[in-house]
This record gives C-alpha cells, structure tokens and sequence, in this order.
C-alpha cells in the first residue's frame, strides 16, 4: 500500500522551492503534487501539467443530443401526424430550435460529465490532506510505493522550509 | 508578492520581450518608406481596377439611368462597401471603449479604413439620382419617413454617409496626432513636413494626452452612432422601402452586425498582410489574431442569429407579405446566392474559427475572413438586387404579388464590383505611405503597461490597467 | 481604476462565510416572513387550480394577462446570470468576481419561478404531466413541436439544467472550503457534495478551462431562451404589435437589462446585509452601471426600432394600437411610467460617477428598472389581445384580480426566499474567484505612480 506524506508550507516560492528539490533529487513527475486553495497561473510551481482530453466531451454529447433530436422531433411527428397552420409535418425550420436546443443541453451535461471525470472526481478517498489549504497554505503531496525514500523526501521538504510535514 | 517584471530568454511558449519605445518609432516610421516591387505593383493594379470602377460607374449611369431596376448591383456594392470600410474602424473604438489591451498596437490600421469612406461616397452618388423620391405617380410608398419631405431618404442618407466619413477621419486623426508628431521627429523629406503641420505643436504633455483620451471616446461614440444610422437609413431606404410588403424591423440590425462582421475580417486580412510583408511580428502579435478570433467567432454566430430571428417570424406568419419576401429573398431568384451566402457567412467561418489552434495562428484567419467577405458580397447581392430589381409599378401594392426574375450582372456591375473593392483595398495601402501602419504610441502604450514576467517558476504577463 | 486590496484567505473565509457558520439576525425573521407569503401564494394557486381560471380577471380576448407578463419577466431576470459569468468570464474582467455566482443563482431560481406560471396557468395543469410520459396517444396527437408553447419548456428547461450544472461545478472549491471549516453532519454534507475536491493542479485547470467552455456552450443558450419566448408572440400575424421580426434581440437585450439591474439590486443588499464591504465596493457598481448604460441605449434603440416599423406597414388596426398604448387611458399612463422607470430616469443619472458608486442610488434605481420593464412586457401583451374586441362579446377591460396579484407577489417572495435558504447553506460569494484576484493582481509602478496590474498566464 502506498504511503503518502504531505509538506506545508505559507509562502508559494518556499513551495515552488520544494518541487524543483523532488525533481532535482529524481522522484518521478506523476508522484507528487502541489495542493491550493486558489488557482495559481499555470506552471507557477514548475508543476507537471496535465494534458485533458475534456474538449472531446461536449462534441461527443453534442453528437448524442443532435441524433435524439433528430429522432424526437421527427419521428414523433410521423407517427401521430398533425397538420398545424397549413405547414408541413417535417418543418425542419421549427425543428431546428428543439435540435438546437437538445445538442447544446447534451453537450452541457456531457461538458460537465468531462469537467468531473477530467478531475478525478469523484473521489472519497482523496488521500493526505490539512484544512489550512484553504486558508492559504500550500501542501505539496509526495506518494511513495517504496518507503525508503520518505527520508530523502522529507529532508527536501525541510530544506525548502516546510512549516509541518504530515504522514499518512 | 511573487511577480518579477524581468526580462528572460524566449522560450516557445512564453510572451513576447517587449521593445524599446526608441526602436519602436524608428522601426514603424521607416515601414512608411522603402515600398517594396511587389506593393508596387499592387497598388498600381489596385489603381487601375479603381478607376476602371469609376469609369464603368459613369458610363453606367450615362446608359442606364433611366432604369433602376439595373441598378440593385451597384447598392449591393455600397452596402458592402460601407460594412467594410464603415464595420472596421469599429474595432478601433469598441474594444478600446472596453479597456482590452489587446487592441492597442492595431487600432491604427483599423482607423485606416475610414478613408476608403470615400469609396462608399463615390458609389452612392449614382444611386441616390436613381432613388425614386417618396412620392410617385400621387402616391407616397410605405418608408420610415411617413410624412417627411419627399427627398428626405436621399438627403439624409447622403449625409449621414459624409458625417461618418468626417467623423472616421476626426476619429482617425485625434489618434494620430502623436505618431504625427514622431513622424516630425524621426523622418524626412515631404513627410517631415506633414508631420510637423499636423502634429500642432504636439510634445506630449499631461493636458495633450488627456485631451487626446477625451476626443478619441468623443469621436468614437459619435461614429459608432452614425454607423449604426447610415445602416438604418441604408437598409431601409435603399433596400426595405423598394420592395412592397417586406416589413423586417430586424433588418437594419442584420445589416449592421454583418456589416461588423465584414469589418473585423477586413481588419484581419489587413493586419495579416502588414504583419508578413512589413515584418511586423515583434509588433503584431499572435494574442491579437487570437482576440479578433473571437469576435469574428461571435459575430458569425449572431449573423444565424439575425437570420434566423427574421425568417422563422415570415415562416410562421404566412401571410401574403409574408410569403412574398421570402418568396423574394430566399427561395425565389436568390436561391443559389441566399446558400452560397449563408455557407459562406455562417457555416464555413463557424467551423473554421472555432478551433483554438485556428484563431491562435494566421494564416486559417486569414482564409476564413477572406471567405466571409466573399459570403457578406453574395449576402448583399441577395438582399439589394432582389430589391432593386421590383418595378416601380408594383411598389405602391400590399405586398409584391409579381416576384421578379434573377437579374445578373452586366460588365458595368462585374467592374464596379472589382473597382470597388479596389478601391477600398488601395486607398487603405496609400495610406500606410503617409502614417505608420501600427500606432507608434500605443504600441510603445502596450509595452509599457505589458510586461512579461517570471511568476514564481512559471511565465505570465504583467497588463497594468491604468483606466 | 479597479483598486487593489490586500486580503489574506483566513479573513476572506471567516467573512464570506460567515452565513453558513454563523447565523445572522435578520435570517430567521426574515425567512420565516417570507416563508408565509410563500405559504399564502401556495394556497391561493391551489385554491385557483381547484376553482379555475375564472378566479383570474383573464377572460376573452385577453387569455395572456399578469401571468404570462410575470413568466416574461421572471425568464428576463434570469439572463443576469450567463451574462455577468460567461460574457465577463471569457473577456476576463476582474471586476465581475464578487458577483457571479449569486447572478447564476438568481438565474436558477428565477427560472424556476417562470416556468410555474406556464404551468398553473394551464386550465388543467394536472394534464401537463402527460407531456412528458407517457402521452395520451391513445387519442392520436402527440406534442406540436412546431408550437413556441412547446419549444418554451425545452429551451428553458435546458437553461435551468445548464445554469444548475455550472452553478454546481463553480461550487466545487467553495464544497471543499467549507467542508474544512465544519464539524458534524455539515462535515459530512460538505464532503459528500464536494467529490474530494483537493485542489491540485489538475482540479483547478479543469475549473478554467471548463468554466471557460461552459460559459462559451451557455452563451447561445441564454440568447436563444429568451428569443423563443419572444416567438410566443412574434409567429402570432393576428394579433397587432406582435409580428415583428425583431422580437428575439429586443427581448433579449431587454432581459439583460432587467437581469443585470437586479443583480446590481442584490448585490446592494448583499453587502448591506452580510457586510461585505471588503468584497463588494463602489467599483463593481460603477462597473455594473457603465454595462447597464450601454446595454439600456442598445434596449433603447430596439424599442424605436420595433415602434417605427410597427408603424410602417400604415397598417390601420397597427396604428390605432399605437395611439390606444400611447395616447388613451390608462395605457398612456403606464406607458409614461414605463419610459421613465426603464431609461429616462435612470440612464442619465448613471451618467454621472457620483451617481455610480452611490450604492443606496444604484439600488433604487435598478429597482425602478425593473418595474419599467415589468410594464414593457404588460405593454407588448395585453393590449394587442384587448384590442380584439370587435370579435368577441365582451365589454370590459382586463383587469387583473385579487389571486393574480396575490401570485404575482409570491413569485418575489419565492425567490427571495429560496435565496436566503440557499445562503444558509452555500456561500453567496464566490471565496475561490476571490482568493484568484489576490494571486491574480498586482501593482505594478509606472513612474512614480502605482497602478493596479492582472497577471495573465502564457499560453
């Protein structure tokens, strides 16, 4: 079972500090992390970012919605036939406002679904954490499956300047 | 706090270096000189198409204006003449009025195109002689003038047209002053001179500059409230009012925001072709295409929206009038104009502008914008000629119980259109002879209130936001 | 200019929080007010459905009176949301921070609101039931969907569900926040609700990027929701001053300017009664009233527009319409109220700056707004369908009853009260944009002169 340990720390740069020591004395990137209680810009803490597939989602849901719609208004309407204003049974110009409306609907939920997913959410069991993240402290979290590195990764953390290092 | 405004090395995904404000002046005074052979031979072709435009412009009317069902070509034109030249100016003002920084460097060649104004005048003389007055054979038509004068469409919309072009060069110039004033400092021979003259004894002073803020909004309000009159007048005027029974309050709007539409794409093309060929990349950044590219994204998408807004209401409708204006304009003599248009206008740009890695390059944009102003031409065919080509005997009924045959270009209209668009196109590269294509001072602007920096371990950019 | 203020996140989570840990004093009073009003209009809606629509003042000609103006109104209000989050989200304003997610709220309750009055207003809304499954097929028919009174409840239906999701997903960092700070069952709500939130990287990139996605996917939804209300009346050529092309932006541009007015309304009230004055200053209103001129003379514009070709068909019964709203008693007086209430009166005021970053001024004229407008919309409806008259046998004009003014109120005493329940549970704030234009923002000294600076990310 894999341990974990966590590093605390106020300042954002004495946090950064730690990372670049992970890296430099050669832990994997993927085996440990930066937490925060407000977005930082993007590779602030030299941080492995992550590539996301979440723009696959909302075109893949707008497919789903786009087929349904095409099926509800139309198939619908040949089945029980009513003739409404002289117009058409199939009158693609009034069906288009339900397909539209069904694509963007599906492709919302879908987004969504991704946005969830793509978080690795749900996720109960998240593992070590301090409720002072979100009062401004930043955790960098290290998972180890070989204990004897913990060593090595908490004397990394200290040099950087971690006010409290918890174990798990 | 954890930013450092710091120079560092490039690396393929951090922002630009900024340039000294010296290099700036210097590098974009001297892109007013040197013209290469290729523009050379451009303008003198541009040129040549203009005045072959004109002549066909005036022999046209010396033959056929007696006849103004010839004439919907020529309206067509005017209307896409003023979504161009009249649309992109708008981008010198909107996102200013909005603080984007983003803007700063190409308010300039957007502001350019109020010049080529004068081209939407030159068009329009002809065709306001041809506009029947209100009044004809003891009836009035049914305008937005009600009981007005009967020559008020001509009087006013000519007008409102001269306004916009005074008000686009008084927006143009109140910008300029300073990069006038550099042109006086840093250049010579007969540019010096004109510099100097209309520099007005500019040296930069706390009260110039805020004078110069205060004109800038002033005249840009007023221009984006003439623009959006001259489109009413315009549509209405020369295209609803000629066409009995078509009755579409939406239609000076669809006018106005394709007219945006086309002006944002004229404004790319423009910028694309100084970035390449003035090598201005250090000074026509990625972030500018990327900006732009959503707002062509978002005015391509309210074009379907205006579109749609005004066809479901006469679909739904099925009156006479109804019937007859789509009849008209869509599934009539238009039919083929009216898909081209809207794949042109809607469809294509939709699916070329919305992928990240299009708006964050060039050369898609510039691709796309060229295919919405072909789609905006097709549009305004479909919308003008349809109109123009209604018999003056039918315009006193109901609704228009005749629908007329396609009419199709003569050598006049083909000349007109290709001196037109010329016309815009080389009146907007002469200008780059006298004024620096990019705003001296607003690119030096830009510089100094964007900066990029280190954050922590990763790269940013520092925007100061003064307003 | 925006300025800057320095605020570490243990005071931003002990005040913008202070609702859910803490109760104030006016909460309970006030709620259990509310809850009364909710309770009576709840009686009387009942009462209506037992009794009939008789019990309304509706009658022939005139069958869309308050309570369709009401839905109108509610679905305008709505708009605020996607327009302050999305719109001010993808041009990155700062200024738009302190304000969103009580906008998206205001926007899922609102909508909720409207879509009861479609369905109460039905003679036999038990039957609505059947619109969805299963229908009475046996008889044959199945729902038009070529009717705008069936492409009302998918389009706003599929605004609640995305307002509702992005809301959701916005609320994520703020779960995680307050999970932190309780103990208990509300420890245990919080950590349910809040999937595990951590707050690594991956977690807050997805918050951008799929906010920014979101937003992008939720902005033609918000434009055309309102457009397919306003198509309710355009489609309709026999009722006069309904078939007008240019319903759809003028309802829209109209519903942003109402939405927006009441988001100003409540944040007013936001910062009066929580006390945020740190996280709710005379900036953002300024902000918010600079927004409102522009889209109040866009409003504007519209207005003359649908009035000029109204008249320009010199249509007969068009024109006697016009004169009846304008001119005859006791349309012209409304119509006075409405001008003034929607533009004349507030617009020039928000001219001025003083005006601007009054907040006690910039309440109460994003009230009058919002009245205007509530009268805009009875303007457009009732008189068109009272004209038609000679038609019917029927000498009396509409007039609004007792159990329709009744519901009316109730629709605002719902939704206040659904926020103030909401608040107890939620944070109205959100505490994670916050703590981002902390990291966000800097100064940055030009000169001698320290000016306010963002930081945006390369790409």
């Amino acid at each position: 079972m894999s341990k974990s340990i966590l590093g605390l720390f106020q300042q954002p740069e004495t946090a950064a500090d730690a990372m670049d020591g992970l890296k430099e004395a050669g832990f994997e990137l993927g085996t440990f992390d930066v937490l925060t209680g407000t977005p930082y810009p993007e590779g602030a803490f030299g941080e492995y970012v992550p590539q996301h597939r979440l723009f696959r989602f909302p075109a893949f849901g707008a497919i789903i919605g786009f087929t349904l719609s095409v099926f509800l208004t139309s198939v619908t309407q040949l089945a029980y036939p009513m003739v409404t204003g002289g117009k058409p049974i199939l009158s693609i110009f009034a069906m288009l406002i339900i397909m539209y409306e069904m694509t963007m609907l599906a492709g919302v939920i879908a987004t969504v679904i991704g946005i969830i997913f793509e978080s690795r959410l749900p996720n109960m069991q998240p593992g070590i954490y301090d409720t002072r993240i979100t009062e401004g402290w930043i955790g960098v979290v290290i998972t180890f499956d070989d204990e004897s590195k913990v060593a090595d990764a908490e004397s990394v953390l200290n040099k950087a300047g971690a006010l409290e290092i918890k174990h798990a | 706090m954890a930013s450092q405004a710091v120079a560092y090395e490039s690396e393929h995904h951090a922002p630009p270096p900024n340039v000294d404000a010296d290099l700036v002046a210097r590098e974009l005074i001297a892109t007013t000189t040197g013209a290469s052979g290729r523009f050379k031979a451009w303008t003198w072709g541009l040129g040549i198409l203009s005045i072959a435009g004109i002549v066909a412009l005036i022999l046209k009317f010396i033959d056929q204006s007696d006849d103004s069902t010839k004439w919907g070509y020529v309206a067509a034109m005017v209307s896409f003449l003023l979504s161009v030249a009249g649309g992109a100016p708008m981008v010198a003002m909107a996102p200013v009025m909005a603080k984007a920084n983003w803007v700063r460097p190409i308010t300039r060649i957007a502001s350019l195109f109020s010049f080529a104004g004068v081209a939407t005048l030159i068009m329009l003389i002809p065709l306001v002689a041809i506009l029947p007055p209100l009044v004809t054979e003891g009836a009035r038509r049914r305008t937005v003038w009600y009981m007005a004068p009967d020559y008020s469409p001509h009087f006013w919309t000519t007008l409102s047209l001269v306004l916009l072009l005074i008000t686009g060069i008084a927006l143009f110039y109140s910008a300029a002053i300073p990069d006038f004033a550099s042109m006086r400092d840093h250049s010579n021979g007969w540019r010096q001179r004109l510099g100097k003259r209309l520099a007005r004894g500019w040296v930069g002073t706390d009260a110039q500059w805020r004078t110069l803020r205060m004109r800038i909004g002033m005249f840009g309000t007023f221009y984006f409230l003439i623009l959006v009159f001259v489109n009413f007048l315009f549509s209405t005027d020369f295209g609803q009012s000629m066409v009995p029974g078509w009755r579409d309050a939406i239609f000076p709007m669809y006018h106005t925001v394709s007219g945006f539409q086309a002006g944002v794409a004229g404004v790319v093309i423009a910028l694309y072709f100084s970035r390449k060929y003035m090598k201005l990349e250090k000074y026509i950044h990625l972030d500018a295409f990327w900006s732009l590219g959503r707002l062509l994204f978002a005015l391509t998408l309210l074009w379907i929206y205006f579109f749609y807004s005004s066809f479901i209401v006469f679909w739904y409708g099925r009156s006479e009038n109804d019937i007859a204006t789509l009849d008209l304009l869509i599934k009539g003599p238009m039919i083929y104009a009216f898909f081209a248009g809207m794949i042109l206008l809607w469809f294509v740009p939709w699916w070329i502008l919305i992928w990240n890695k299009v708006r964050r390059g060039t050369t898609m944009m510039v691709v796309g914008s060229f295919i919405i102003l072909l789609g905006l031409l097709i549009d305004r065919i479909r919308t003008f000629v349809p109109a123009w080509s209604v018999p003056g005997d039918q315009i006193h009924e109901k609704w228009l119980k005749v629908i007329p045959e396609t009419v199709w270009p003569d050598i006049f209209d083909i000349l007109i259109m290709a001196g037109g668009i010329s016309l815009v196109a080389f009146i907007v590269m002469m200008m780059t002879r006298v004024i620096p294509v990019l705003s001296v001072w607003q690119v030096q602007e830009f510089n100094l209130l964007a900066k990029p920096i280190k954050y922590i371990k990763g790269h940013a950019t520092l925007v100061a936001k003064p307003d | 200019m925006q300025q800057r203020r320095e605020l570490d996140q243990v005071y931003t989570n002990r005040k913008l929080l202070n609702g859910q840990l803490d109760t104030p004093k006016w909460w309970l009073p006030t709620v259990s007010i509310l809850g009364v009003v909710v309770l009576i209009g709840v009686i009387v809606i009942a009462t209506m459905i037992n009794k009939g629509l008789g019990v309304t003042g509706l009658a022939r000609p005139v069958f869309w009176g308050l309570f369709i103006t009401t839905f109108v109104f509610w679905v305008g209000i709505s708009h605020a949301g996607i327009m302050i989050s999305a719109i001010l989200r993808l041009t990155q304003a700062e200024w738009r921070r302190p304000v969103t997610r009580a906008a998206e709220l205001l926007t899922v309750f609102s909508l909720l609101t409207a879509l009861v009055f479609p369905l109460i207003h039905a003679g036999r809304p038990w039957r609505i039931a059947y619109w969805i499954m299963p229908y009475d097929v046996a008889r044959g028919i199945y729902p038009n969907i070529r009717s705008p009174l069936i492409m009302d409840p998918v389009a706003i239906s599929t605004y609640l569900t995305g307002s509702t999701l992005f809301l959701y997903i916005a609320l994520l960092p703020d779960l995680g926040n307050l999970r932190d700070r309780t103990t208990g069952w509300k420890n245990a709500m919080y950590t349910v609700l809040s999937l595990g939130w951590r707050g690594n990287p991956r977690q807050w990139k997805m918050q951008t990027v799929g906010g920014i996605l979101l937003s992008a996917l939720m902005l033609p939804i918000f434009v055309s929701v309102h457009s397919i209300v306003s198509w309710d009346f355009a489609i309709a050529s026999a009722v006069e001053g309904w078939h007008s092309t240019i319903f759809a932006p003028y309802f829209v541009i109209g519903a942003v300017h109402s939405g927006v007015s009441a988001v100003v309304t409540m944040m007013a009230l936001m910062r009066w009664l929580w006390k945020w004055d740190d996280f709710i200053r005379p900036e953002h209103f300024d902000a918010l009233a600079r927004l409102l001129i522009v889209v109040a003379t866009g409003w504007l514009a519209f207005t003359f527009l649908e009035l000029t070709f109204a008249l320009y068909g010199q249509d007969a019964p068009e024109i006697a319409l016009r004169e009846m709203q304008m001119f005859q008693w006791p349309w012209n007086a409304l119509f006075i109220v409405f001008f003034l209430t929607a533009y004349a009166i507030p617009v020039p005021m928000w001219l001025f700056k003083r005006v601007r970053t009054n907040i006690a001024l910039m309440f109460w004229t994003s009230i009058l707004v919002n009245i205007g407008m509530w009268l805009e919309r009875f303007l457009i409806i009732v008189p068109g369908l009272a004209r038609r008259t000679p038609f019917v046998y029927t000498w009396e004009a509409y007039r609004p009853s007792a159990v329709e003014w009744t519901i009316f109120i109730w629709s605002f005493a719902w939704v206040t009260f659904l926020m103030l329940l909401f608040s107890k549970f939620f944070p109205l704030v959100p505490l994670f944009e916050q703590k981002e234009s902390q990291v966000f923002t800097d100064d940055v000294m030009i000169g001698r002169a320290k000016i306010p600076a963002i930081v945006r990310e390369a790409d």
